[in-house]
């Protein structure tokens, strides 16, 4: 009799599986994947829809720009998600991946700026760095100190190795894996930027783009820098506790825990909320969403979200992702997204 | 000389000579297993004490006690979904210090009550709209910082630009306190909502009934087919080649890295068969997968215990192998089986890896109510809070982290009383 | 060679089956039996009678094969997965090792005690209940109690347990528990009952209380009993096959074997020679 109750309720379970399509059609949430430096603000956003509106709340999930990026260009079709957050711009390959499997109609919004910081604990003195400096530091090979137009693998051990005016402490950074978005606006943005400053490296870049992005792009494995996750709160915990060590994360991060640690300055700025939204602090990138127009007539409340992410009181000023760490974009470029995703504006082309 | 010493020893001599050196190895044995056991109590005492010490204040929560007037100009019936509930807040903390005049300061000071606060209003008002036009003194959850000052997880000291309270917040809160309107009580969000990025506002009930979905349909579907494979393989199947290569695959699929039944939980049921993102019922089948082979060599080493003679004494009667099975060899063998089942099902409980290839590792703030209705599951929310930049989620991630040990422990404790009640010597 | 009484025994080498196979009226007649586990040859080419009304007794050496053989009777080596056996048991005019014939009523027909007590961890009642069950030979409670009554006078325990039916049939003492087995046993109405070494876990005087019974049961069953002890074969059997390596050296009637044994290895055995 038992058995014979636990073989009915198996067979349920089999044909309920075996049953996907009518499951899968009733979709009446948004699905949205993408960056995880996105994902703070946009939950916050979906919290707040959630919850002022009769829409249920959107599903978020924490996939990465690319890994987002390549579910959402899939193809149209409640099976795949509406919304894909990128704390960087669409390439045009995903572009050209997106119009192939037909999703033709994607609208770009951009909601505003991220920093990059470099953090250490507050029982030391803040770092003053150049991207230079992080470059000199963290790179796999640097120029030749002789002046000699050549590299030779890191040989730095101690901030004071690469610049005099630095701590004489050992360079010790914790940051996010390859994998991670920070991690490439990281290389891009601040070790990019130090590379540059080497006359050399610079011209290298019209005659051999690949071999200047691998000098600029590759950071070193001899244990200087530390494969730590990101936006991790452990990170804080251990930079808490090791007050020479380094770590590099989002702005959000500093933001919620300034007793703790604080920016270094990257090229005598600190990372502050200003300096960050005027553009003077040199490590910091836009932060986008990207949503599939033929959705908008399918999944209930995808217009009122884009609105809710759109408005004044979500990303102005004095918005409630500012106080979350995002650096809101100058008003006229809020007003110009704001338009295009309240028009439903879709993206021509990526170059 | 040496050959007729040792010829005119006797045994007892030489038993003698080398007794004390086997005793000092039986003592040396049993110190490095004491001393085993000993640093692993100590690292598992360790990890409950962090974590009970981390996450014991999670469980309170800092309440600031409101005068609120549901005033009918704000609350008008046509639009009472959405009202201006957040006004009605602003407006009682403005009347509780009247002092507050600049747009700066009344930013701060309405920093002090949590998002949630409206929330609750609207749910107040929409339940119950007779309350429109009274004055009621309510209790809402304060801001997630206010709560970790009272905690003691952030401090006063230090520059203000440094703090996230400042100088003027610190006052308040200390006039609330000296006016028993701020204080800490017993944390019931936690355990009867869904996730929240407002940690005050944050509960692990979502992830339980996620993890309580995907449990169901993991148990529905392994324990029968674990079991059914198990009495199959040992009972009826000949031993022959293909059946030594089911066992060895067996064996090795129960080795097999979780994150793999992830991506295979990825290929076959969500881009085959095209079953939702994110479902328990995905996640069920996905763990089910992963715990077979766990539940299949458990069902089948509990059926070879059952010994021989009883198998012997129900054919002796004319009993046919079917029935042989069912009446004496499976009711033996259960106890056993439901053990490695429970076993199975705790490890399930605990896997994040598969899980996050299927979409279940995502923000979802309604509670599931069902099978296909997006959910995480414990671990996840573990995880997703370990990552949010807010200090309010450390201990509630070390409170998360106890409630899933709480139900681990449970798991365990039901199998090792399965075992003790129903185990028979033989 | 020939020994003081006028006897000519059969030499060792000889390994064809002294004393007489055939009996009157068999129950059950073995043809040409040959046992095989993979390539040992455990049973060679036996041929014997198993009569109404009889005890027969096996003896012989550890390993000869005595049991092997029993177990053919009522297909129990079927459960061995390298087990094979040729040759021809015919009962009712049928040979059970046809490929028509079914298990399970042959069971029903040819009952077994084995050597350890093996009684189901459940309620003595239920030990006895549990064939007639299977069976479906009790149309309703009140015949099932019955027969369950019957079986345990038969195997004189009734008295012993009619008190606690309820209780497990592990919790009563090695010589009960035998006998609850052969209750069980007789509880599905055998023909013939397989008794392999049933008392070698028992204390001597369990031992003869399940004698006792064997001698009462003989009146309605063909009882085949393998055993270690000679005296036990003597006491309780009427014909008496020797088993030595595989090979039935000689059968006959109990009091002739232990007295006059024709064949060298049989004389050896019963004197103490070897075994």
């Amino acid at each position: 009799m038992k058995k014979a109750l636990i073989f009915l309720i198996a067979i349920a379970m089999i044909a309920t599986v075996f049953t996907p399509a009518q499951a899968a059609s009733g979709r009446n949430y948004i699905s949205i994947v993408g960056s995880s430096t996105v994902y703070p603000f946009a939950t916050v956003v979906a919290e707040q829809f959630g919850k002022t509106t009769p829409f249920k709340t959107p599903k978020i999930e924490s996939t990465g720009s690319g890994g987002g990026l390549k579910l959402f260009c899939a193809g149209i079709g409640v099976e795949h998600p509406d919304i894909t957050n990128a704390s960087r711009r669409i390439k045009s390959s995903e572009f050209a991946k997106c119009q192939k499997n037909g999703v033709s109609d994607i609208i770009e919004v951009k909601v505003g700026y991220d920093g990059i910081v470099l953090a250490n604990s507050k029982k030391t003195a803040p770092l003053k760095l150049s991207r230079k400096d992080i470059f000199m530091a963290l790179a796999k090979d640097v120029p030749d100190p002789s002046g000699a137009t050549k590299l030779i693998p890191n040989p730095y051990k101690t901030w004071k190795d690469v610049n005099p005016s630095l701590p004489a402490t050992k360079i010790e950074v914790l940051g996010p894996p390859p994998t991670s978005g920070t991690r490439d606006a990281f290389v891009e943005l601040a070790m990019e930027g130090g590379g540059k400053k080497f006359g050399w490296i610079k011209a290298m870049k019209k005659k051999d783009k690949k071999k200047y992005k691998s000098i600029c792009h590759t950071v070193r494995e001899d244990g200087a820098y530390v494969e730590a996750g990101e936006n991790d709160n452990l990170i804080v915990q251990k930079l808490d506790a090791n007050p020479s060590a380094v770590g590099i994360f989002g702005f959000s991060f500093l933001d919620q825990n300034t007793d703790k640690i604080q920016g270094s300055f990257i090229d005598g700025v600190q990372p502050t909320f200003e300096a960050i939204a005027d553009g003077q602090y040199p490590v910091s990138r836009p932060l986008f969403f990207y949503v599939k127009k033929a959705h908008t007539k399918v999944i209930p409340g995808m217009k009122e979200y884009l609105k809710e992410f759109t408005s004044e009181k979500a990303w102005g000023e004095d918005g409630y992702l500012s106080e979350r760490g995002l650096i809101p974009m100058p008003e006229a470029e809020r007003a110009k997204f704001k338009n295009d995703a309240g028009s439903l504006q879709t993206l021509k082309s990526v170059k | 000389m040496n050959n007729t010493q040792k010829k005119t020893r006797r045994t007892i001599d030489i038993v003698n000579q080398s007794l004390a050196r086997r005793y000092r190895a039986e003592r040396r044995f049993r110190l490095y297993g004491i001393s085993a056991i000993v640093v692993s109590l100590a690292f598992l005492a360790f990890l409950f004490v962090a974590i009970a010490a981390n996450g014991a204040s999670a469980f309170w929560q800092t309440y600031v006690k409101l005068d609120i007037h549901f005033s009918p100009d704000t609350l008008r019936q046509a639009s009472l979904a959405t009202a201006d509930y957040q006004g009605l807040v602003k407006k009682s903390l403005r009347n509780m210090f009247p002092e507050v005049k600049n747009r700066r300061d009344k930013r701060q000071l309405y920093g002090l009550a949590s998002p949630g606060a409206s929330f609750q209003l609207r749910k107040i008002v929409l339940d119950n709209p007779q309350i429109i036009g009274q004055k009621r003194s309510i209790w809402v959850p304060a801001d997630d910082d206010v709560d970790m000052l009272i905690k003691g997880h952030i401090k006063r000291e230090g520059p203000e630009e440094s703090r996230r309270l400042k100088d003027k917040q610190l006052a308040w809160i200390d006039q609330l306190i000296a006016e028993e309107k701020l204080e800490k009580r017993f944390n019931k969000t936690f355990f009867t909502v869904g996730d929240s990025r407002e940690p005050e506002l944050a509960g692990v009930w979502g992830a339980v009934m996620g993890s309580f979905f995907t449990l169901i349909v993991t148990l529905l579907l392994s324990f029968p087919v674990g079991v059914a494979a198990a009495v199959y393989l040992e009972e009826f199947a000949p031993k022959n080649r293909w059946t030594d290569l089911i066992e060895i695959n067996i064996n090795n699929l129960a080795a097999v890295p979780s994150i793999v039944f992830g991506l295979l939980g990825l290929a076959v049921f969500l881009n085959f068969f095209g079953l939702p993102r994110s479902a328990p019922i995905v996640g069920g089948l996905v763990l089910t997968l992963m715990t077979l082979p766990t539940i299949i060599i458990a069902s089948r080493s509990a059926l070879k215990s059952v010994p021989p003679s009883i198998r012997e004494a129900a054919l002796g009667v004319g009993a046919s192998k079917m029935q042989m099975v069912v009446h004496h060899v499976l009711p033996l063998a259960l106890p056993g089986m439901l053990t490695g089942t429970i076993i199975g099902m705790a490890r399930a409980l605990g896997e994040t890896a598969p899980l996050l290839m299927i979409g279940m590792v995502a923000f979802i703030v309604d509670v599931p109510a069902g099978l296909t209705d997006p959910s995480t599951a414990l671990p996840v929310q573990v995880y997703l809070w370990a990552d949010s930049p807010e200090r309010g989620f450390v201990e509630r991630t070390s409170a998360a982290i106890m409630v899933l040990l709480a139900f681990l422990i449970t798991m365990n404790a039901t199998a090792v009383f399965l075992r003790k009640r129903f185990e028979r010597r033989w | 060679m020939e020994i003081e009484d006028g006897r000519v025994l059969v030499s060792r080498e000889n390994r064809k089956t002294v004393g007489d196979i055939i009996v009157d009226n068999p129950r059950m007649t073995c043809r040409n039996v040959d046992v095989y586990y993979d390539d040992k040859h455990a049973i060679k080419d036996v041929s014997i009678d198993i009569g109404n009304n009889e005890v027969l007794s096996m003896i012989g050496p550890s390993g000869c094969g005595k049991s092997t053989f029993i177990r053919c009777l009522n297909r129990m080596n079927d459960t061995i997965d390298n087990c094979r056996v040729t040759g021809d048991i015919v009962m009712d005019n049928v040979n059970i090792y046809d490929k028509n014939i079914d298990v399970v009523p042959l069971r029903a027909q040819v009952g077994m005690v084995f050597q350890k007590p093996n009684p189901f961890p459940k309620s003595i009642y239920d030990n006895i209940a549990y064939g007639p069950k299977i069976h479906g030979l009790a149309a309703n409670n009140a015949e099932l109690d019955a027969i369950v009554e019957t079986s345990l006078i038969k195997a004189g325990l009734w008295d012993e347990v009619k008190d606690r039916l309820g209780q497990p049939g592990t919790g009563l003492s090695g010589g009960q528990q035998q006998r609850l087995c052969i209750a069980r046993t007789i509880a599905v109405s055998p023909e013939v009952i397989l008794m392999d070494e049933p008392c070698s876990a028992l204390d001597p005087i369990a031992t003869a209380v399940i004698e006792d019974l064997i001698t009462e049961l003989k009146t309605q069953y063909s009882i085949v009993i393998v055993t270690h002890s000679m005296q036990q074969a003597a006491r309780v059997s009427q014909r008496t096959a020797y088993f030595h390596l595989g090979d039935l050296i000689e059968v006959g009637p109990t009091e002739r074997i232990f007295t006059k044994p024709r064949h060298q290895l049989t004389q050896d055995y019963i004197t103490g020679r070897f075994g």
